[in-house]
């Protein structure tokens, strides 16, 4: 069994409890104009191109078997429409201009990495995290990474959006012992504009998920002009807080940090140059949030 | 520094944190002048303050080069200088004085012109190997062991002088010797009285009551004090003051003690009496580590394996946080700690951000020290008092710290070997090569450190040291030559990772992908990666699978290479009765210095770079920097007989924030020694501050971080190594 895989990042403290080994597979079934980690959005590998590190070999140009790197006029170019990401210029690049996202890994190999800091996640009461992209888009992979994960007896979570069918949480629930997702935007329309689809299956998943009796908590990405109003937090804080059994409800600022990832997939970034929302915003959401959905409330 | 008084109004609040908050900012103050001295830079904080300009240290010499040396030399000069040392009396403080010079930074013993070794002893027979492989003998260095202070307590300086007159008539032969002390201590006690008239006449003059109040307990403190032991706390507290600042001013010593046993018992004393309240107690332990900032352990367990944990425990981190300065205390992390604490131990890591408290792992460093053969009560006993060692306080000769092999040069030596040589060439010829240079490195170190134990009472004896020792007044002999009661020598190796990696990058880019070959590779090393084609072959090279990616290609060789070398150093000891050499890899700030002595290497490090720091792995090991990884793999390579290999990490604040994350890296800790760690320092910085701070360190006085093993003022640092911190912070803390 192989999936596709963007990271693997150890000593994870942000993706659950205790220390964590974050998974992140590619490719999401949403395209959230914020999103920060655009190279997980396709499911299939990407090159990223960084020119500002290239040293001008052409290694790449040697390598590559679709013709999608070239020398015209003395300067490398890249033909990202033809590239089928099969990465051997990025295995010939030293110098960290071209990276591919997106490996190919058995559950071996996922595992081989994971095992390594099995003691961290016993002595922190931590384990692994699947995350994304979606993890739902590779199900499979996802529900064979869990059963290899539990059998070793580390504990596992997932970072989701809840827009997979319902069936493929079915599946993947008795192999997880805490759901993380999001509930972006809670105006329906307004969910199809910035991600792409509607929130209505998150919206009934999430209602199922609560009546598993399963460990879950609640995050809202809060994005400058978007869902960043008292209204539209309010209302995901009040929906949150009716599914009853959450641990708590996260806000989670905007992180600008997938810029240089934009430029490096050659992909317009809508937010560009975007900032968090101000300390006080952020603190009278808290507020709100905790006043409408009557439970703990944090800001990461 | 002027002895200032009368500076505040008699009616202005003058409780203890206020005293503090006095004391800080003046603390920084004198770290200011102190940063544009060169004396000063690129080491500890110490504690001292900046010299008046109108004093001027004459030697009397007692050879024809103008410097002086041995019993005799030592003694009189190190009782010339007390007895002349300027008094610095803070009325806020709780203690008396501050030191101001080292002996060993006086122009006559410039390592510059060879004044720091008695030219009488040469050692010119073992040079041209120590210079070929690298190495950084210890002959003539000083101190790098710990004392006992709860000898100098219990006896106080008038008990250890009736304790020399005792063995003096027992040991007639080592007149000298007891002269020597005898003189060292008066000198001491010279100071002393200087002190108490000086503070006597402040007081007279201060006209705030509490400052008036505070010096006239200074004078009675010091008078109990001058010949008497220690009774309550302000007086241990002020003793131990007396002892650092001549020991420091003798040979700069550092080491410290288990402060939460030692000073205990006369705190308990002290509230059992109604002498002392809680509050004072904090405030006396502020000022003790205002006064210098030694090694102090915390923690850990007795000789019988009974917690030393304590309020008192808890107070000594609370007196390091109302300093809020450079502090070196090493919580001891066995596997029963009270989680609590450890948790409010890593807690003030990140509210302080100044480098403190550090971490060593009492099961590993135990376990270690026990296959040398000694007992576990003893071994427990072995505390963290040094920047990456332990010692036996009062018991222990080892030289940590002082002895260094450059793993790098060996290496390029093997592969000149090698390559001077027709092929086939191979990692496994290399190695093969590379192994026998080792041991010849090994065996040339385990001489100079025998010829250091042989003559080092002729050049510089550790005449501080040996009076808080067992043995040395005992018998009438230095603790460097027959009068400790242990001779575990320290023999650390360096460049670990840059060797590791240079083979692992061997193995993987030339042997296994074949990209290149043998000669095109060694022709690139040799022109630095300058000619054509050059950079992109140092790239590959350097992208290949690192030591501290985790089970990597270069991790298994690093193993291998720690392993070859524990064996090779503790083969040695054999040869030398009485003398155990104890293996651990650390390279000190000699990083820069060492690196300085290597050309190119195979992982792609330019000529003359730096080699790693100690057994951390170079910038870049891994693109997530995971610290599990990299901490495994240090974990993986500790050489496993009571010396460190330690960790060192750089933590972006943003890791601590809040409970959740100040659990999550307490549970780090613990995990880490759990899996063989032996020791954890960890800088706590934002890594804009830092470039900032880089930029005009003027602008950022009270910025601490931990250079190595020890604390230091960033301002205080060269720009070399302000690179060397930062570098390392840029890599790790995720900028």
């Amino acid at each position: 069994m192989k999936g596709i895989i963007t990271e693997i990042e150890r000593f994870s403290l942000r993706d659950g409890p205790g220390i964590r080994t974050t998974v992140f597979l590619k490719g999401c079934n949403m395209a959230c104009k914020w999103c920060h980690n655009p190279e997980t959005l396709q499911i299939k590998p990407q090159l990223m191109v960084y020119p500002e590190k290239c040293l001008g070999c052409g290694a790449c140009v040697r390598v590559c078997p679709s013709g999608a790197r070239t020398i015209k006029d003395g300067a490398l170019h890249y033909s990202r429409a033809i590239c089928t990401g099969c990465g051997a210029c990025a295995n010939d690049c030293f110098t960290g201009a071209l990276i591919l996202s997106g490996r190919e890994m058995t559950v071996e190999e996922v595992m081989e990495e994971i095992l390594q800091d099995r003691a961290y996640y016993k002595n922190s009461g931590g384990g692994v995290t699947l995350s994304g992209g979606e993890l739902t888009t590779q199900p499979e992979f996802a529900r064979a990474l869990l059963e290899t994960v539990k059998a070793e007896g580390i504990s596992t979570a997932l970072e989701t959006n809840m827009h997979a069918p319902w069936h493929v949480y079915e599946s993947l629930l008795p192999l997880v012992d805490l759901v993380m997702f999001d509930i972006k935007i809670f105006d329906c329309e307004a969910h199809r504009k910035w991600t792409g689809v509607s929130n209505e299956r998150v919206l009934e998943n999430a209602r199922k998920l609560a009546k598993t009796g399963k460990d879950f908590l609640v995050r809202t990405p809060v994005i400058p002009g978007v869902n960043d109003s008292q209204e539209e937090i309010g209302n995901i804080a009040e929906f949150a807080g009716s599914l009853g059994g959450a641990q708590y409800y996260e806000l989670l600022l905007f992180n600008p940090l997938g810029e240089s990832k934009y430029q490096a997939l050659q992909t317009d970034n809508h937010f560009e140059g975007a900032s968090p929302s101000p300390v006080k915003t952020a603190d009278r959401l808290k507020q709100i949030a905790e006043e409408r959905s009557g439970m703990p409330v944090r800001v990461g | 520094m002027e002895n200032r008084v009368n500076i505040f109004s008699p009616d202005e609040l003058m409780d203890y944190g206020r005293r503090i908050k006095i004391l800080r900012q003046r603390k920084l103050e004198e770290t200011k002048i102190k940063s544009k001295m060169k004396v000063y830079q690129d080491g500890d904080d110490y504690g001292s303050v900046p010299a008046p300009e109108d004093y001027e240290f004459k030697c009397i010499p007692n050879h024809e080069n103008g410097s002086w040396y041995g019993y005799e030399g030592w003694s009189r000069n190190f009782h010339k200088l007390m007895s002349e040392h300027p008094v610095y009396i803070d009325s806020v403080d709780a203690f008396s004085c501050r030191w101001m010079y080292s002996m060993i930074w006086f122009d006559e013993k410039s390592p510059e012109k060879g004044l720091n070794w008695n030219p009488d002893y040469s050692y010119d027979y073992l040079k041209p190997e120590q210079e070929l492989y690298g190495i950084v003998p210890g002959i003539g260095s000083d101190a790098h062991f710990g004392g006992d202070y709860e000898l100098g307590l219990s006896l106080g300086w008038g008990g250890l002088l009736d304790k020399l007159a005792v063995y003096r008539e027992k040991n007639p032969e080592h007149r000298a010797f007891y002269d020597a002390e005898e003189l060292v201590i008066h000198g001491i006690q010279n100071w002393m009285n200087r002190a108490i008239d000086e503070a006597e006449r402040l007081a007279e003059i201060e006209q705030h009551p509490v400052l008036k109040d505070n010096l006239l307990q200074m004078v009675k403190v010091n008078r109990n004090i001058v010949s008497g032991a220690p009774q309550t706390m302000r007086e241990a507290c002020q003793w131990v003051c007396w002892f650092n600042m001549a020991s420091r001013t003798y040979n700069r010593d550092g080491a410290g003690f288990q402060l939460d046993q030692v000073l205990k018992r006369y705190y308990d004393a002290d509230l059992a009496t109604g002498r002392i309240t809680r509050e004072e107690a904090v405030f006396y332990i502020a000022c003790l580590l205002l006064n210098d900032p030694h090694y102090y352990q915390i923690g850990g367990t007795d000789g019988q394996g009974n917690s030393l944990l304590s309020e008192f425990s808890d107070m000594v981190l609370e007196g390091a946080d109302m300093l809020d300065s450079a502090c070196n205390i090493t919580v001891r992390v066995d596997r029963n700690i009270d989680r609590d604490f450890l948790h409010r131990a890593v807690d003030y890591l990140f509210k302080n951000r100044n480098g403190w408290p550090r971490f060593s792992g009492d099961e590993a460093l135990n376990e270690g020290f026990m296959r040398l053969g000694y007992p576990e009560s003893l071994a427990r006993k072995r505390i963290a008092v040094g920047c990456h060692w332990m010692s036996l306080p009062g018991l222990e000769y080892c030289l940590n710290d002082c002895v260094k092999i450059n793993c790098a040069k060996v290496f390029e030596i093997a592969l000149d070997e090698m390559m001077g040589g027709e092929g086939p060439y191979s990692t496994e010829r290399l190695w093969g090569l590379y192994e026998r240079h080792m041991l010849r490195a090994v065996e040339v170190t385990a001489e100079g450190i025998a010829f250091h134990l042989k003559y080092q009472q002729y050049n510089e004896p550790e005449l501080m040291l040996n009076l808080i020792s067992h043995g040395p007044v005992e018998k009438g002999l230095d603790m460097t030559c027959g009068g400790a009661m242990y001779y575990n020598m320290c023999m650390d190796g360096t460049a670990i990772a840059t060797v590791a990696d240079s083979f692992g990058a061997l193995q993987q880019r030339v042997e296994k992908e074949g990209r290149l070959g043998w000669q095109e590779l060694y022709r690139h090393l040799k022109t630095d990666f300058r000619e054509e084609g050059g950079e992109i072959v140092r790239r590959m090279l350097a992208s290949s699978p690192r030591y501290g990616g985790g089970d990597t290609i270069s991790d298994r060789w690093a193993q291998k290479l720690s392993e070859s070398y524990a064996g090779q150093v503790r083969s040695v000891s054999g040869r030398y009765p009485g003398c155990e050499f104890i293996p651990g890899w650390f390279s000190w700030s000699n990083t820069i210095v060492l690196g300085k002595q290597v050309g190119a290497t195979p992982n792609g490090r330019h000529a003359f770079e730096p080699i790693n720091h100690g057994a951390n792995p170079h910038p870049g090991f891994r693109r997530d920097g995971a610290l599990t990884a990299m901490s495994n793999s240090i974990c993986a390579i500790q050489p496993g007989y009571g010396n460190t290999a330690p960790v060192q990490l750089e933590l972006d604040p943003g890791m601590g924030r809040g409970e959740e994350a100040v659990q999550k890296i307490a549970d780090y800790i613990l995990t880490l020694f759990q899996q063989g760690g032996t020791l954890l320092n960890i800088n706590i910085i934002d890594s804009r501050q830092i470039l900032e701070a880089d930029k005009d360190p003027d602008k950022y006085p009270d910025l601490v971080v931990r250079v190595t093993g020890f604390t230091a003022y960033f301002c205080s640092l060269t720009p070399e190594f302000r690179k060397l911190v930062v570098d390392r912070i840029l890599v790790q803390g995720g900028a």
